[in-house]
């Protein structure tokens, strides 16, 4: 019997067309403009001239291998490393057409308007209600919170599943639940562009579809970049596609971004035969 | 089961059995003969009378003590926690690395010693006396790298999932550190602050040296005015002539042992309960 996979070998995975074949060619309305982005975890340079646009109301998904800088990239997006010492950052970085790492930009108020979903669901040890209620309620935001915390589990396809359980503790819900109620205490923020950092790598397939037909409603309201190890879910769920991949320098390795476009041509036609073989399977 | 088997088993758990009885054997037989020494002294006067020559109470001891550990309770908590809270989440470098050295010097330095520099400098040279405030710092500085410790700790335990989480949602600091942070280090901060106040309990070289002793009730005065507490009246008591002052000190260690098993009890309680939240955390 052959051993079942989670990846299929050398065949390509075919994007649906509802998304990816709308995608116009080129980026029209940039939310994040990049250009010659570069990135240093002390002497190790993680990112190399990496330049790309990314639309907005779009999902943006970022592939590549283990090592290839794509989370590091997306952490850059709104500003979490900064969290982290010894790091530097540069080039340019623009966000709504504003440099995204000019002095004087506040990191918290840029992840307010950038929110970010995580690898693991990391829900705070505290009631469903307190879990999208709790930020904008530090943040000061003046708002009805009961209102609020429904509106945003119901965008997040969680209300009916908690509704009658909002004051039990968040631990009680399955992977599943607790990280589209991560989504919801992210999307309760307001915020402009949602980061997810390979947000179905720790759920069964079946969670897993449901976080991607969430993606692809929450795509008329905000601008989604997602990272992910999956390429048949970056075919499914994205309408533009950037792969990274490890190149090796005479200082050391380095992510750099080989080529971005459309998600059809990315996974039908790519331009560069290492995008071929990763998408193939052939590598990586 | 073959008799190897068998006899390996056998002798596996008399060893397992000779060693509980090492260690157990001591603390019981201290009970045992604590309390045996304490009999003719148990009754309620120890509560209701004062220590003097004709009784054996020990009301002024037993307030004295609960008030200097209410006072290390508030200097050595507040002190502590913020050193631990600074340690585990702002420090860096230099100072980072200073504070921990100081902390650590703190820790191995002889009880004895720390009471003879509180002595030397807020006794003497601060001329203020054997008193309540000189007795709280000298116990604090010997139970502070303690609780430094185990809230440094305790924070580091709290997933750095919650951490990102907040930080992602534009969240300040501060608010992660308070809303986030401490309310789930809070249970490891609670045991460490208990065992500090077990440790403060049976400490008397400190004590000796700052706080004096006296046959009234003490009162909440900072300075100029000495404080009688337990662990004293054992010392001074055993080394008097006659049984009722033998009896006295028995029944003042026996007390002094009674809130030690009451305090980690008290932890234990609350350093399971941290357990199990961190569990349930990192599913």
């Amino acid at each position: 019997m052959p051993e079942p996979s989670t990846q299929v070998s050398y065949s390509r995975p075919v994007p649906e067309a509802g998304g990816a074949a709308q995608a116009a060619p080129e980026v029209v309305d940039a939310v994040f403009d990049i250009a010659d982005l570069n990135f240093w975890y002390g002497a190790n340079r993680a990112l190399r001239d990496v330049s790309l646009r990314i639309g907005r109301q779009e999902i943006t998904a970022l592939i590549g291998p283990s090592g290839c800088g794509k989370t590091t990239f997306l952490r850059c997006l709104n500003r979490m490393n900064d969290l982290l010492p010894d790091t530097r950052i540069e080039g340019r970085l623009d966000f709504d057409g504003e440099p995204l790492y000019r002095p004087g930009v506040q990191a918290i108020e840029i992840r307010r308007r950038i929110g970010m979903v995580f690898q693991k669901p990391n829900p705070f040890p505290k009631s469903i209600y307190d879990n999208v209620a709790i930020a904008p309620k530090v943040n000061g935001m003046k708002v009805n919170l009961d209102d609020l915390v429904e509106e945003s589990l119901s965008r997040a396809a969680l209300w009916n599943e908690v509704k009658d359980k909002l004051k039990q503790s968040a631990f009680s819900l399955s992977g599943g639940q607790q990280q589209r109620l991560c989504i919801a205490r992210t999307i309760a923020v307001k915020p402009e562009v949602i980061l997810m950092d390979e947000p179905c790598s720790a759920l069964d397939p079946l969670a897993t579809i449901r976080i991607e037909e969430l993606m692809t409603e929450l795509k008329s309201d905000y601008t989604i970049v997602i990272v992910t190890h999956n390429m048949q879910q970056a075919a499914r769920v994205s309408d533009r596609t950037a792969f990274f991949t490890v190149e090796d320098h005479p200082e050391g390795r380095s992510g750099v971004l080989v080529e971005s476009g459309p998600t059809h041509k990315i996974f039908t036609a790519p331009s560069d035969q290492r995008t071929d073989d990763y998408i193939t399977g052939r590598f990586g | 089961m073959s008799l190897k088997r068998r006899l390996t088993d056998r002798i596996f758990w008399v060893v397992c059995g000779v060693a509980f009885l090492l260690i157990a054997a001591p603390s019981i037989s201290v009970l045992v003969s604590v309390f045996h020494q304490a009999v003719p002294a148990l009754g309620w006067q120890l509560f209701s009378h004062r220590t003097n020559a004709k009784a054996t109470g020990l009301q002024n001891a037993i307030l004295g003590s609960l008030i200097l550990l209410g006072g290390v309770l508030v200097v050595a908590g507040s002190v502590g926690v913020a050193a631990g809270i600074y340690l585990a989440e702002y420090a860096t470098g230099r100072t980072e690395k200073l504070l921990r050295f100081f902390s650590e010097i703190l820790a191995g330095m002889p009880s004895i010693v720390i009471g003879y520099i509180a002595y030397l400098t807020l006794v003497v040279q601060f001329h203020w006396g054997y008193s309540l405030l000189a007795a709280v710092i000298a116990l604090s500085a010997l139970v502070l790298p303690y609780i430094v410790k185990t809230t440094e700790v305790a924070l580091r335990q709290v997933p750095t999932a919650i951490r990102e989480a907040g930080a992602g949602l534009g969240m300040p600091r501060t608010a992660t550190l308070t809303r986030m942070l401490l309310p789930t280090a809070l249970p490891g901060i609670v045991s460490g602050l208990i065992v500090a106040l077990a440790i403060s309990t049976g400490e008397l070289a400190p004590l000796l040296f700052t706080a004096g002793f006296t046959d009234t009730n003490p009162k909440l005065q900072l300075l100029h005015q000495q404080v009688p507490y337990l662990t004293n009246v054992i010392y001074t008591d055993i080394s008097l002539p006659g049984s009722r002052a033998h009896a006295t000190a028995a029944a003042a260690g026996l007390l002094s042992l009674l809130l030690l098993v009451i305090l980690i009890t008290a932890g234990r309680l609350v350093a399971r309960r941290a357990r199990r939240q961190t569990a349930r955390m990192s599913l």
